[in-house]
């Protein structure tokens, strides 16, 4: 992936209406696809972890600034479901809405599946593509694609004692001879309830007895008993020392000032508790949750410097971005003084027209002032309908909290030396074409197509 | 990788807002190695004196954005009963909702990590439109444009006027 996923990229394609729909799908907090979603008191859907950040920096709900108390916080399974479902077959369907690589899309997925009846994806066979087959194609495809990026992950952060592995089916640890016995007689098989959700990782075509020498296991799943919250401490009650200690207890760094030391406990209390929100498979290790800490004490936390507050080049091109940037500053302070220097001599526009009679216009308007607002503060009525686009604009945005359609771009190209001419020198780093035209030139964003719940992903990855 | 959640969100912002620019506005990072400070700039709203102006600010956003609201400054001259003499924006949508020094914004209005650069800026250039009289951040900006709005507008224009080299 060159490009950062997000909602606008349904916009250049045949279906720009799943730019809304993925939208609802991602949590306004962080703008990613809903981790753990879960529902407050007052209806309103986000992630587990941005959610208690918010309610403990102010006790509100994020949407509509209701008071919000943690612990009525309660998974949203259904938003769960639907992210991780649209999220599986996301890439496809945007080529397939792109119109291209529908060849490549073929292919690529062929050699996933092993062969399958892919051809369905063309347009006019889609059509006549009955329920049934839909449901036979899903259900052939989702495993492979899900498990095949999660289990690297696994691969990653899964210690397991020397010279032993899991069970496949119930992921008890033990030693790889034991295996054939205990699934003969003891294994008690999947421990999940909710087998609908967990995306066949039992699913012995994929993981299955024979792959036992290898280290891998077909799930997340810790082989111990779901987490149990952690209640938050009355700091006000806690001595320094019975504070550090409470941090040791929980095996966390307790170095650094009282308010560090309370800091790092109320985000260790935002990890652990929305990893009790997560799902069985998708639930991280503890190690994981000290790595996010980690992360989240060298970005954002009390010891974070400014220069860690930077992201690294790879994270986008950034030389292509102030290049492109600048020429999209010129052209619209071009367009601007061309307009103006038009104005200038037309001299029958509204803003000369404001000039000379403003006063009356404010008057006049008076009688037909449709808004409740106080009029007489309102020196613009008579130019109702030129604001109001911005109003409306600005109205819909807090209504749906969507970004609303672009009405215009900005035309001119002339190139202009004024705004930026005293700022920094673009270097000249050999960057393709960064004048093309300004509706699709986006730098390329390094970043690749996030995981379905990993926010903190990149934690302890240099 | 960017490895923090401000990071990644603002990262976010800027490619919906690059893909998919509202009318009149454009906002991005201005330095390849700092995604928290931005530029923008915002078109001078149609049918009022800033019209044909483009004002260019920065934004600066805090380590824990969004829970905290960015800071947002004007960098050429205005003349504006919300925007300090510095150029410092001061319109509801930038405070948190614990900071209320004047006491007069309805939490509503308020930052929300909910709300965003775009949100901001849109707000930004309707305030350009409609100034708020009850919170004055430039009293005699103010004064003007509840007195002698004819002064204010010619003031505003000329400003304009300037800024483009005019
Ligand atoms: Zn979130
Ligand atoms: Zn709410
Ligand atoms: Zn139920």
């Amino acid at each position: 992936m060159d490009t950062l996923p997000d909602s606008t990229d349904w916009l250049t394609t045949s279906l720009p209406h799943f730019s809304a729909l993925e939208a609802a799908l991602r949590c306004e907090v962080c703008k990613e696809f809903y981790q753990n979603p879960v529902i407050t008191p007052c209806s309103h859907t986000f992630c587990s972890l941005c959610v208690r950040r918010c309610i403990s920096a102010d006790g509100k709900c994020p949407a509509c600034k209701k008071g919000c108390q943690a612990d009525r916080l309660v998974g949203n399974f259904a938003v769960r479901e639907v992210v991780g479902r649209f999220v599986e077959g996301r890439e496809r369907a945007l080529e397939v809405a792109r119109g291209v690589g529908r060849e490549e899309g073929r292919k690529r997925k062929r050699s996933v599946e092993g062969g399958d009846d892919e051809g369905v994806y063309g347009e006019e066979k889609a059509v006549k593509r009955t329920r049934s087959q839909a449901g036979r194609t899903r259900a052939v495809e989702k495993p492979i694609e899900v498990l095949d990026s999660e289990d690297d992950e696994v691969e990653e952060v899964e210690e397991l004692p020397e010279g032993t592995t899991r069970c496949p089916i119930c992921q008890m640890v033990m030693k790889p001879e034991e295996v054939w016995p205990h699934l003969d007689k003891s294994c008690k098989g999947a421990q999940e309830s909710d087998r609908r959700t967990t995306r066949s990782r039992t699913n012995p075509t994929i993981q299955s007895p024979f792959t036992l020498n290898s280290p891998r296991r077909p799930s997340h799943t810790t082989p111990t008993p779901p987490p149990q919250r952690l209640p938050g401490l009355n700091y006000a009650l806690l001595r320094d020392t019975a504070l550090k200690k409470k941090l040791q207890d929980l095996g966390l760094p307790s170095h650094g000032r009282r308010d560090q030391l309370i800091k790092r406990h109320t985000e260790w209390l935002h990890l652990w508790n929305s990893n009790c929100d997560a799902s069985d498979e998708s639930r991280k290790t503890k190690r994981e949750l000290l790595r996010d800490l980690d992360t989240w004490e060298r970005t954002q936390g009390p010891g974070a410097r400014d220069s860690d507050a930077s992201v690294m080049r790879k994270d986008y091109d950034a030389q292509a971005h102030v290049e492109t940037h600048k020429g999209q500053f010129a052209d619209l302070i071009a367009a601007a003084r061309k307009a103006r220097g038009a104005k200038s001599t037309a001299g029958n526009d509204t803003t000369s027209a404001q000039t000379e009679d403003g006063k009356e216009a404010v008057e006049k308007s008076h009688t037909t002032q449709t808004t409740q607002q106080d009029s007489s503060s309102r020196p613009y009525e008579d130019n109702e309908r030129a604001i109001d686009t911005v109003r409306q604009k600005v109205r819909a945005t807090n209504l749906t909290g969507e970004i609303q359609p672009p009405s215009s771009a900005p035309t001119s190209s002339l190139p202009n030396p004024h705004t930026n001419a005293d700022r920094e020198e673009p270097v000249d780093q050999g960057m393709a074409n960064p004048f093309s035209s300004p509706s699709r030139k986006l730098p390329m964003f390094a970043l690749p197509e996030e995981p379905v719940v990993d926010v903190e992903q990149s934690a302890g990855m240099p | 990788m960017s490895s923090s959640t401000a990071g990644k969100r603002l990262l976010k912002e800027y490619k919906a807002l690059s893909s998919d620019p509202p009318e009149g506005i454009l906002a991005g990072p201005c330095d390849e190695d700092n995604l928290f400070v931005w530029e923008a700039l915002i078109e001078g709203p149609k049918g009022t004196p800033f019209e044909n102006g483009v004002f260019p600010a920065e934004l600066r956003f805090p380590k824990d954005y969004p829970l905290a609201p960015p800071k947002m400054k004007f960098t050429v001259d205005m003349w504006h009963p919300n925007v300090y003499s510095d150029g410092t924006v001061c319109i509801s949508i930038l405070h948190a909702p614990g900071d209320d020094p004047m006491q007069y914004e309805k939490a509503s209005e308020r930052w929300s990590p909910i709300q965003s650069v775009e949100k901001i800026l849109i707000s930004v250039m309707s305030m350009l439109a409609e100034p708020n009289d009850e919170s004055p951040a430039n009293v005699d900006a103010a004064r003007q444009w509840r007195e002698d709005r004819k002064g204010y507008e010619k003031r505003v224009r000329d400003m304009v006027r300037k800024s483009l080299g005019l």
